[in-house]
């Protein structure tokens, strides 16, 4: 009985909404979307503090934001506020995790149900070096490749991981992942403090954004998903080291 | 089309969280749901014979046709988002194992 | 000076609380008292962030309306910090993340933005929450909120596919100037409005509040009945007076909804023993009132109503949650009595109690006859009706409780609250004394408190 409700109260949402959506004139058809009527247009030209004509890889000087990827563009520049909330959600999360299951440095390992043998661990240990390093190839590409703080950090925890599941000693120090945590948060908010001041707005690229293109970029964006990536690989590997001790719950 | 898969994803998602009470379950009920969200957020985004909005020595100019680049940034805030959010509820699901000794919340609500 | 310094400080603060244990309570003191200094300090209007004007860069909005919220929210997380400071303190960091939060909550003018506070505030608040000791509960709370501001988000999604925008501003004007049938904005708003109705605990949102509050503690049901119920009023005001158009069947679903809350609100109140599930239960109806008069235009009323039930709540919360954990059980018959050498207390309890209900002396009383007027003047006479009644079962139940609180029983009953709460809870109901008589600056306020349609004709 409570399942046929559910049913039915989920399809009838689902109907409604397509209909809906079918219904509206203003809501546009998969594919057949203009991009001049959105705010994303200047994004796409770097044109909102003023019109600069086309950008050109490789060519294009100085303008407002320096990054090739135009999703970082808006992700660490036009829209830098929202990814300083969405860091502190992670923060948030695994400061809560910490603090539900329990403190760490007084638990021990999960055991695994396994032993792991030479290969593994040596063959572990191998591959922990190559994820670190495109981790950080993935971070600090973020402005002109696809990926950034958020995948290159992730990429970063898994690495840590792989440790985590080959090797049944393996600990991490949890308080070196803490200070790396808050120090890397704190300075994108000083980061934020010094465009207030040495600009005029809070979190205002006060670097030269040189070519696009170029490796060295786009002012403090790289900067800034360098310390994103930090936080993020920081927060996911306590969040893992959290997750597969044991002790005393709450 | 893209649009209505993903609003079926959205309130299959939703059903599961109606219909189940282990806290596993809902937890991927409710990941269902957010992915359902995540692939509508970036479906509004979509041109047609549009490009990934990311400047390259082949694709060089701005004056390319490319898909818009605002929805595939929300998507990465609600991504993250989504996943502080499953980290916390993993958290609370393994307290509640150690507090009741189950996963299932009706019996949970016997015990208390 | 910047207005998102209230936002940035308490981030900053936050990051850095989690190197030094000893260090955090008191970083989690100073910061709202830098805040409200701060307040005073940095100009109002709008507040560009990096650089991009709006609509493009995210913006923030300082007005009168946003100010009162602002002053509320740091003022109570300061008190509230105060009081729990010894027994909560591994919660100092996740107070300050809370305190940012909600600061992003009011001020921000940037739709997505919003979400995102959204968020951080709702995951504080689940921690707030688990520090009752009920994963289950809390649980249930988390999914709840994760499946609220998912609807927020798809609702938000579709209004920018359809009107290109985030900024709140410019989607307004942006609404108004397109020729678009109201029968295609149902949908987004219903979404938003469902999903801003879990956090705000509208009827049938609000099965979280039970579990939650129903359980709290010192902290946690200050936080939760005060802090958080402020903030979500006001946030769900602006968009409610701004945004949301709502008309014809769609606002008859929605007044119907938040009249059914005040009602519920009030029975189950009314049928309860216990005191947290007497106040949980009155807090509930109170925000549907709220919201309900946001509704019906009464911005000023329903800003200053919130306020007033913030105060009269941390009051009321703080003193059942802190008997309860000395005695172990929040039964009215347990508690009989408590007020028997701890009269400052009870007075400062009887003061907020009565303030709800709307006696007159007291700030709840100015507030109900001033809404009551406004809503006459539009002839709502169903929502008076609804609110009046409401109002005489409040009265009966509080009065009941009141009663019981001070008419010693069998047992005696020993509450020590301390030399500091008992100043404050004093300090707090002396405040809704002073509103209750004097009502000078109140009368220097109208609904122009937020300024949203005035950036809009300013262009």
């Amino acid at each position: 009985m409570k399942k046929l409700f559910a049913f039915v109260l989920t399809i009838g949402l689902g109907v409604l909404m397509i209909f809906s959506l079918r219904a509206n004139t203003l809501f546009p058809e998969f594919g057949d979307v203009s991009i001049a009527d959105r705010i994303s247009a200047l994004f796409l030209d770097k044109s909102v503090n003023g019109d600069n004509g086309d950008v050109v890889f490789g060519q294009t000087t100085d303008a407002e934001d320096g990054a090739a990827n135009l999703v970082t563009s808006i992700v660490v520049d036009y829209r830098s506020f929202d990814t300083l909330g969405e860091v502190t959600v992670l923060f948030i999360s695994s400061l809560g995790v910490a603090l539900l299951l329990g403190v760490a440095g007084k638990q021990k390992r999960l055991a695994l149900n396994f032993k792991p043998n030479f290969m593994l661990r040596v063959g572990s240990r191998a591959l922990f070096g190559i994820i670190l390093m495109t981790g950080v190839y993935v971070i600090l590409h973020g402005h002109l490749t696809p990926g950034g703080g958020f995948p290159g950090g992730a990429m970063i925890a898994s690495s840590i991981l792989l440790l985590y599941l080959a090797d049944d000693e393996f600990r991490t120090k949890v308080k070196g992942f803490k200070v790396l945590e808050s120090v890397a948060g704190s300075l994108y908010v000083i980061v934020g403090l010094l465009g207030l001041v040495l600009a005029t707005y809070f979190l205002q690229n006060f670097l030269p954004t040189g070519t696009v293109g170029d490796l060295f970029s786009a002012g403090v964006l790289p900067i800034v998903y360098v310390l994103i990536g930090l936080k993020v690989g920081s927060e996911i590997s306590g969040i893992i080291d959290h997750f597969l001790t044991e002790g005393d719950l709450a | 089309m893209i649009q209505y898969a993903a609003i079926l994803l959205f309130v299959l998602g939703l059903y599961g969280l109606l219909t189940n009470r282990n806290v596993i379950k809902i937890i991927v009920s409710l990941n269902v749901l957010e992915i359902g969200l995540n692939i509508f957020i970036i479906s509004i985004g979509y041109v047609s014979g549009g490009i990934a909005p990311i400047l390259t020595s082949v694709n060089n100019t701005s004056a390319l046709l490319f898909v818009d680049p605002l929805p595939q940034a929300l998507v990465l805030t609600a991504i993250v988002i989504g996943v502080g959010t499953t980290a916390l509820g993993l958290a609370f699901a393994k307290s509640i194992y150690a507090k009741y000794g189950t996963f299932d919340l009706d019996e949970v609500e016997e015990l208390k | 000076m910047s207005a998102v310094l209230l936002i940035a400080i308490p981030l900053l603060v936050a990051f850095v609380s989690i190197l030094s244990k000893k260090l955090a309570p008191w970083l989690l003191l100073a910061t709202p008292i830098a805040n409200l200094v701060l307040l005073f300090l940095v100009p109002t209007g709008i507040v560009v962030i990096g650089g991009f004007q709006p609509p493009f860069g995210i913006s923030l909005l300082l007005d009168t309306y946003s100010f009162i919220a602002l002053f509320a929210v740091n003022a109570l997380v300061f008190v509230i910090g105060l009081l729990n400071v010894k027994e909560y303190h591994q919660f100092s960091s996740i107070l300050l993340v809370a305190l940012a939060g909600l600061n992003g909550l009011i001020l921000t003018n940037d739709l997505f933005n919003l979400f995102v506070f959204l968020e951080i505030a709702g995951i504080a608040a689940y921690l707030i929450a688990a520090s009752n000791k009920k994963p289950a509960s809390v649980f249930h709370y988390l999914v709840l909120g994760a499946v609220g501001s998912s609807f927020y988000l798809f609702g938000l999604i579709i209004l920018y596919a359809m009107f290109g925008t985030l900024n709140m501003v410019d989607m307004i004007e942006k609404i108004n100037a397109a020729t678009v049938s109201a029968s295609a904005l149902i949908l987004p708003f219903f979404l938003m409005f469902v999903g801003l109705g879990v956090e705000a605990k509208l009827l049938p949102f609000n099965s979280w509040v039970k579990g939650v509050l129903g359980s709290s503690n010192t902290m946690s049901g200050p936080m939760f009945a005060s802090v958080y119920a402020v903030t979500v009023s006001f946030v769900f005001g602006r968009l409610l007076n701004n945004l949301f158009a709502f008309q014809g069947n769609l606002l008859v679903v929605v007044v119907a909804i938040l009249l059914l809350g005040i009602a519920l609100g009030e029975a189950m109140a009314f049928s309860s023993k216990k005191a947290r599930e007497i106040l949980l239960y009155s807090s509930i109806a109170q925000a549907s009132v709220v919201i309900l008069l946001f509704v019906n235009g009464l911005v000023l009323w329903g800003a200053l109503l919130a306020v007033a039930n913030a105060v009269s709540k941390f009051v009321l919360f703080y003193v059942v949650t802190k008997a309860q954990k000395e005695v172990g059980c929040d039964d009215l018959d347990s508690l009989q009595g408590m007020f028997q050498g701890n009269y400052v207390v009870g007075v400062a309890f009887s003061v907020a109690a009565l303030s709800v209900i709307g006696i007159p002396l007291f700030a709840g009383f100015v507030l109900k006859l001033g809404y009551l007027t406004e809503l006459a003047a539009n002839a709502n006479w169903l929502a008076i009706a609804v609110i009046l009644v409401a109002s005489l079962v409040e009265g009966i139940y509080y009065v009941r409780m009141l009663v019981k609180l001070w008419y010693p029983g069998e047992k005696e009953v020993k509450v020590s609250f301390g030399n500091v709460a008992t100043v404050v809870i004093a300090l707090a109901a002396a405040l809704l004394l002073v509103f209750g008589v004097y009502r000078g600056p109140i009368d220097n306020l109208d609904n122009t408190i937020d300024s949203v349609s005035e950036v809009i004709d300013l262009g």
